[in-house]
């Protein structure tokens, strides 16, 4: 327990320092952008005071590095600094808070429908190796990963909003406003950002589950009069997800890229769509604070899928 | 020509390559040949043949403007493949050199670099190459520059740890006592053996490269009109998708068609370099 503790307290502590690495290089990328950032949010049909008005309210007249600390006062203190265009003025972790679960709901549907339909596809193709469903598996992984999500969006919608009228074709209910009303309208969505996912899931799966099967400690299992199921359960599955659920941590970085171009096209009021509009209203402070946040996301995550990895094996925190 | 002969014969051996060799082998003729073919401008427009559904004559389908979509989706994959094939090479070429000196040299800069590649690879890919457009301004060359400094990180990591693994060897240190350069030392003993997970890196990148691109010009932050590429057909097929679904759907197939094309050779160029990973698979 102490040694977990301990290991808990390392990674949180090196995600944390990851966080503020992170937010200096979003910065000073920012700062290397070609041009003045009040010229490139005003346009150049301003006048010299609003510019000048501009620079000053957003300290853009201060040195670079004064500029660096008050942008890592704004991290540490968690309120990211304000919006200079999109929505001027306000405190950019609360529009980020307000779209958060929005993004949280939709990422987590998607995610639990790719590793529900790939440990069912996996299972299934490990356990019929070399038969038809095996090849049909094999098949879906293969088309499935050369789908882009945004493309299979649009074909849902014309499948399932547009012919067939079953799903709305546009528009999110967040989950804070109704769950049956975010579940259905986040269906497709979901969907399309889940299905390329499941493709790779069930192909990882697939191959560690087959590598398990053929392992010594299978066999004296098998030796001891165990049945079958008991065997897959207990030996199998619970030592093939180990290297699935690293994979699926990795695959969390592909997920979060396919949610900001899906929040867009399904109009769900989420952390990307909110980074694509902010780009369009060259509102770079809202944007720089939207990368970093899905830095967070991503981090949080490798968190979560590394405690899991220790659970199912706990020699990992020694 | 020996050399060719043997990479044909190993690609027969194998369905899946020969299936990717197939698949890119057909679309590179259709988008090099094709559009001298077809009688059909990308460009000129044609107001009394609007978003007309898939016929013999435009397989495709018409756009808002009248336009063959077939022959935009030709001129299309030619930009989107040329931004992906670049950015790629680009990463590979430099991200592959840094990961080189810092697997042989070590110390600081291995650890400066390493932090730093380690960084980058924490933000979801797409994105930082929003992020990236959003900086430096749309268009061509910039998302080349996006897609390559989203997978530098990558190789640079992959050919630090294949380095470190290969300088132990014994080649790499007889070399090393013979008293070779170090330059020597790395283009001659280190980089032919750390290449094949290079190179399926490299293939298999191309496809995520071409997603990259498509994506960032569907949303309207990548390449601009009047260049056609993938993306921005889809994205302007988006504002009629109701009327004329065809443009969008069947643009997309074509990307469709080149990723598993791609993924195909990918997937095949993996088995035949890393047999022990083919054992894997056929397991």
């Amino acid at each position: 327990m102490l040694q977990f503790l301990r290991y808990l307290g390392q990674r949180v502590g090196g995600a944390i320092a990851t966080v503020f690495a992170g937010a200096i290089a979003v910065f000073l990328i920012m700062k290397a952008a070609p041009g003045d950032p009040a010229m490139f949010v005003l346009g150049d049909f301003a006048t010299q005071q609003s510019i000048a008005a501009f620079r000053a309210r957003h300290s853009l007249d201060q040195p670079v590095l004064t500029q660096l600390w008050l942008w890592l006062e704004t991290v540490l203190a968690g309120n990211l600094g304000e919006s200079v265009s999109l929505y001027a003025g306000r405190d950019i972790a609360q529009l980020i808070g307000q779209r958060m679960p929005s993004t949280a709901f939709l990422g987590i549907y998607a995610l639990l429908l790719a590793l529900v339909s790939s440990l069912v596809l996996g299972t299934v193709a490990a356990l019929q190796r070399g038969r038809t469903a095996d090849a049909a598996v094999t098949l879906f992984a293969v088309v499935g990963i050369s789908m882009p999500d945004f493309w299979l969006g649009y074909v849902l919608v014309l499948a399932f909003a547009l012919t067939l009228g079953w799903l709305p074709a546009y528009g999110f209910t967040p989950p804070g406003e109704s769950l049956t009303g975010a579940l259905v309208t986040g269906l497709l969505p979901a969907l399309a950002i889940a299905a390329p996912l499941a493709a790779v899931f069930s192909r990882i799966l697939r191959v560690s589950l087959l590598e398990t099967v053929e392992r010594d400690y299978v066999t004296a299992a098998r030796s001891m009069g165990y049945n079958e199921a008991f065997i897959f359960i207990n030996y199998v599955l619970r030592n093939a997800l180990i290297p699935f659920v690293t994979i699926v941590g990795l695959q969390v970085r592909y997920l979060l890229g396919g949610v900001v171009v899906i929040e867009r096209i399904f109009g769900v009021p989420g952390i990307g769509s909110l980074m694509v509009d902010a780009a369009f209203a060259r509102d770079y402070a809202v944007v720089q604070a939207c990368a970093l946040t899905f830095l967070v996301i991503v981090l949080t995550v490798n968190l979560i899928v590394d405690l899991v990895c220790v659970l199912l094996d706990p020699r990992r925190s020694h | 020509m020996r050399w060719l002969a043997s990479i044909g014969r190993r690609i027969r051996g194998n369905p899946t390559a020969l299936a990717g060799t197939i698949v890119m082998g057909v679309l590179v003729v259709l988008i090099v040949v094709g559009p001298w073919l077809i009688p059909y401008s990308p460009t000129r427009m044609n107001y009394s043949n609007l978003l007309k559904p898939p016929s013999l004559a435009h397989p495709f389908g018409t756009d808002s403007f009248g336009r063959d979509v077939f022959v935009r989706v030709l001129y299309g994959a030619r930009v989107s493949l040329f931004c992906s094939l670049t950015g790629i090479l680009l990463a590979a070429v430099i991200g592959t050199l840094m990961g080189l000196l810092a697997g042989y040299f070590g110390r600081v800069y291995e650890a400066t670099l390493m932090r730093l590649a380690d960084l980058l690879f924490a933000f979801p890919s797409f994105v930082l190459a929003l992020f990236l457009m959003f900086v430096f301004g749309f268009g061509v060359l910039n998302v080349v520059l996006a897609i390559g400094l989203v997978y530098l990180p990558g190789f640079a990591r992959l050919a630090r740890n294949m380095t470190l693994l290969v300088k132990e060897e014994a080649y790499v240190q007889a070399a090393k006592v013979s008293g070779q350069t170090p330059f020597r030392i790395m283009t001659r003993e280190i980089l032919p053996n750390i290449a094949p997970p290079l190179i399926v890196r490299l293939s298999l990148g191309f496809a995520f490269g071409v997603v990259i691109e498509a994506g960032l010009s569907f949303l309207g932050l990548g390449v601009q009109p009047p260049t056609p590429s993938l993306g921005l057909i889809m994205s302007d097929a988006k504002e009629y998708f109701q009327r004329a679904p065809w443009v969008l759907t069947l643009t997309g197939l074509g990307i469709s068609v080149i990723l598993l094309g791609l993924n195909l050779l990918g997937d095949g160029l993996r088995d035949m370099m890393d047999p022990r990973l083919r054992r894997r698979e056929e397991a």
